[in-house]
């Protein structure tokens, strides 16, 4: 819309007009510019807070009203839970999301944290206007109808459209956009969870990936923002609060078994999760049959273990206060089976996060390891199985996400408490590590890891990919045609600075192949062919080319491999510049540079 | 003094593409709104400094590096002159002789020069062939101010120089440059026209000073004809 407004602007400002009617032009023209503004030229940083402010409230908004639509959807579905054929709801709720993601939205199903990665280490940050309600009604409608999934990545993904389309509308550079989605994605999950540092630590470990002041501020900013509005909405609750915990050694000393535990649930669970996408993947079905068929068997799980449905945090609660289910046996199936329902929910095609799941299964697998000790050792005296269950979830957040801080955080934020931070730190750090071992990716970057799209700040492959093939190109090549003789050749030679020549038709202009100095050296201190040679006989006709679009990486490879230190650019059958290693130095470490320090 | 973002990247030098890339992900501190780019030369001097970047917006000097391009045989040869009968037997007597010659405006110091030339002929002859010789001391004279010099000697008879091809010089150019560079430059210029077979028998002619300036100048023309090909 304020496309056509500056249009009308710049139309009447060329009319020309009294000098009054062209101020107020320029001050309703720079209204939605601010960056013009005295105030904000100078530094943008008080700026960003206050865009903070609003995309934090924003996203808080976002997630407050994704979570009661979730709430209310399970409620009203509740009561038809005991007919027959109350399986066949997270099936209607998959299918009805997976439709919505495919032919209204036109988006890819799964959660949407890579997608806001991706954005982020490529586009700037640029997401599209509809990601910011999309993942929301699809994930409340697998998540509602009782799919095992969790609210948290969709509403991450909101948040970060959210901050993204408010930086464009202010006109914000890519660093200052980039910033703003990940207020953006922590103003989402520290609503979400009541929890501001959980959301800050979030969006900068996951998100972001880069620690600096210019970060931090806005993001902690948009996460006070977002928590408040939640406070507002909903009451200050302490979503697990539980009773102080006496930790005595032996429980440290346990916490090593119950980290080398989640990591292997953590391991397990990916692994689930993979090959019922590889399975559902090969299945050739519409999207949202697939869904369906996943969601079926989601709500045939669910007949015998309500406690897999849904996002599952009323069965945390109960297994932190210890009112859980009895008998080890069961939480061990529960456990298996919830892993068995998140697999078969998101692997095929619901829409729906990895988090809530995770702590539900944390704390299921807290819950087995504690039920487990107590049997083994029955006279030692354990602390309860709530403080377990806590740990759990720490545990499977840290060894999914591989963001140790955001498990630590998380837990001690929701539960309301320091008195666990020392067994907290050793399974969410162990667990990191152990998992990193066997999967080296976390789960929201797998995907982007294998595709080598996973660009964070100040490393080679961001420096590379920022940097373009027109950039470094060098344009002092002098050209030749083919059928130029060796004689007027030497005459070129003499006159260029460098010791690969272009050879191109003269006619069309062709690239037809490259002329190294260096290969014809031989013949051209040997005035008896000056005549008799052309240049098409001594020309490497097959010489390696790339294109302007083609990947510095890529480019990199080739002269690797080939040992080049220039290759020629060619663009329309055309050549256009030539790419040397020692200029890519040089842009290289000034693009280095430039990145780095801040 | 107002930038654009072309100057910013020449001083930069840069690409504009990365300038431009830069300026849209902030990270060179111009702001852009609309089509309009606010920079500040203040302010990009200091960005410059602190990440270590060169900026230098004089561009004047970089130009005149590359516009001094050393000067033709003529004006050289024209500024030597031409002497006719030099005497002598050996190879020291012409040169005696020849620098006994040279107009005093040009060099005062003749013993020195003569030294310089002598010890560069120990070195090797400088008897290129054809009977002609360019003898030149081995650095650049420190007399010459401003110009190079070339003083064409024709020999009164001819004499034993040592050349590559043991034939007895007649002519000597006495080759004085202000610098190596337009030292190879001349001499590269004064091969290319001593190494034509018609040339040397006009100057087995001992031509006036204006038929030998009106044939090099032709020489040169040729020469510029296949430089600039």
């Amino acid at each position: 819309m304020h496309c056509t407004l500056k249009y009308l602007i710049m139309r009447k400002n060329s009319t020309g007009q009294t000098t009054f009617r062209r101020d107020y032009m320029n001050i309703f023209r720079s209204w939605h510019n601010p960056l013009r503004w005295n105030v904000f030229r100078s530094d943008d940083r008080l700026f960003l807070i206050l865009i903070a402010v609003i995309v934090g409230s924003c996203s808080g908004l976002a997630a407050v009203a994704l979570n009661w639509s979730i709430v209310t959807l399970f409620d009203r579905l509740h009561s038809f839970r005991h007919y027959w054929w109350a399986f066949t709801l997270p099936a209607i709720g998959a299918a009805l999301s997976s439709l919505f993601l495919e032919k209204i939205v036109k988006e890819g199903a799964g959660h949407g944290v890579p997608e806001v990665v991706y954005s982020v280490s490529r586009y700037g940050g640029l997401l599209r206007f509809r990601s910011s309600f999309s993942r929301i009604i699809s994930s409340c409608l697998t998540i509602g109808s009782g799919g095992s999934a969790g609210p948290e990545a969709p509403v991450v993904m909101s948040g970060a459209a959210i901050g993204s389309n408010i930086a464009s509308f202010f006109s914000l550079n890519d660093r200052q956009r980039i910033t703003i989605v990940g207020c953006g994605a922590a103003g989402a999950i520290s609503s979400i969870f009541n929890a501001p540092v959980a959301g800050l630590v979030f969006s900068i470990e996951v998100i972001l990936g880069e620690w600096k002041a210019g970060n931090i501020v806005p993001i902690a900013i948009a996460s006070v923002a977002g928590t408040e509005i939640s406070r507002l909405l909903q009451g200050n609750n302490i979503a697990f609060a539980h009773h102080n915990f006496d930790i005595s050694f032996f429980d440290i000393g346990a916490c090593f078994g119950l980290a080398v535990f989640t990591a292997v649930v953590s391991i397990f669970l990916t692994r689930c999760l993979k090959i019922v996408r590889g399975v559902s993947g090969k299945i050739q079905i519409p999207l949202w049959l697939r869904a369906a068929a996943g969601g079926c068997a989601v709500g045939i799980i669910g007949i015998f273990l309500p406690v897999v449905l849904g996002e599952g945090y009323h069965s945390i609660g109960n297994m932190i206060n210890g009112t859980f289910a009895k008998g080890i046996l069961f939480v061990a199936i529960a456990l298996l089976a919830k892993i068995f329902a998140t697999s078969l929910t998101l692997g095929t095609g619901g829409s729906g996060g990895i988090f809530a799941p995770c702590l539900v299964i944390g704390s299921l697998a807290g819950l087995t390891y504690y039920r487990a000790l107590a049997a083994i050792w029955p006279s030692l005296s354990w602390i309860n199985e709530g403080c377990y269950a806590l740990l759990g979830m720490a545990g499977l957040i840290s060894g999914m996400l591989q963001a140790p801080l955001t498990g630590i955080f998380l837990i001690v934020e929701i539960t309301g408490g320091y008195n666990v931070i020392l067994p907290l730190l050793i399974v969410s750090s162990l667990s990191t590590t152990l998992c990193h071992y066997i999967e080296p990716a976390s789960f929201y970057l797998k995907a982007l890891v294998a595709k080598g799209q996973l660009l964070r700040p100040g490393t080679d492959a961001r420096v590379l990919s920022d940097l373009s093939v027109i950039e470094l190109l060098e344009r002092d090549c002098l050209t030749v045609n083919q059928n130029m003789r060796l004689g007027e050749f030497i005459n070129v030679i003499k006159k260029s600075k460098r010791n690969l020549f272009p050879v191109e038709d003269e006619k069309t202009g062709r690239f037809l192949g490259l002329i190294n100095l260096d290969k014809i050296r031989s013949y051209i201190f040997n005035p008896g062919l000056y005549d008799a040679v052309f240049l098409w006989q001594i020309m490497d006709s097959d010489a390696d080319k790339i294109f302007p679009d083609d990947d510095l990486a890529e480019v990199l490879n080739i002269m690797d491999r080939k040992h080049l230190f220039s290759i020629p650019v060619v663009a329309n059958n055309k050549f256009i510049g030539m790419i040397s290693k020692s200029t890519l130095l040089d842009k290289y470490r000034k693009e280095l540079m430039v990145q780095t320090l801040d | 003094m107002k930038l654009t973002i072309y100057e910013v990247a020449k001083s930069l030098n840069l690409p504009i593409n990365t300038i431009e890339r830069w300026i849209r992900q902030g990270r060179i501190p111009i702001q852009k709104s609309s089509s309009v780019y606010i920079i500040s030369e203040a302010v990009i001097k200091k960005w410059a400094d602190s990440h270590n970047l060169s900026f230098s917006l004089s561009k004047k000097e970089a130009n005149q590096d590359k516009n001094i391009v050393p000067e033709n045989l003529m004006p050289a040869m024209q500024r030597g002159s031409v002497l006719y009968g030099i005497k002598g037997q050996t190879v020291e007597e012409v040169l005696k002789d020849a620098t006994d010659n040279i107009q005093d405006s040009l060099i005062k110091n003749k013993e020195a020069l003569f030294a310089t030339l002598i010890e560069r002929e120990s070195l090797a002859s400088t008897g290129i062939g054809n009977g002609v010789a360019i003898p030149h001391p081995r650095i650049p004279l420190s007399e010459l101010r401003k110009n190079s010099a070339i003083i064409t000697c024709f020999l009164e008879k001819p004499v034993e120089f040592g050349a590559v091809d043991n034939q007895p010089v007649f002519i000597m150019f006495i080759l004085l440059s202000i610098s190596v560079k337009t030292h190879l430059h001349l001499l590269s210029r004064l091969s290319f026209c001593v190494r034509n077979k018609l040339f040397i028998e006009f100057l087995k002619t001992s031509p006036a000073p204006d038929a030998l300036y009106t044939k090099i100048s032709d020489y040169e023309e040729e020469l510029d004809r296949a430089d600039n090909f």
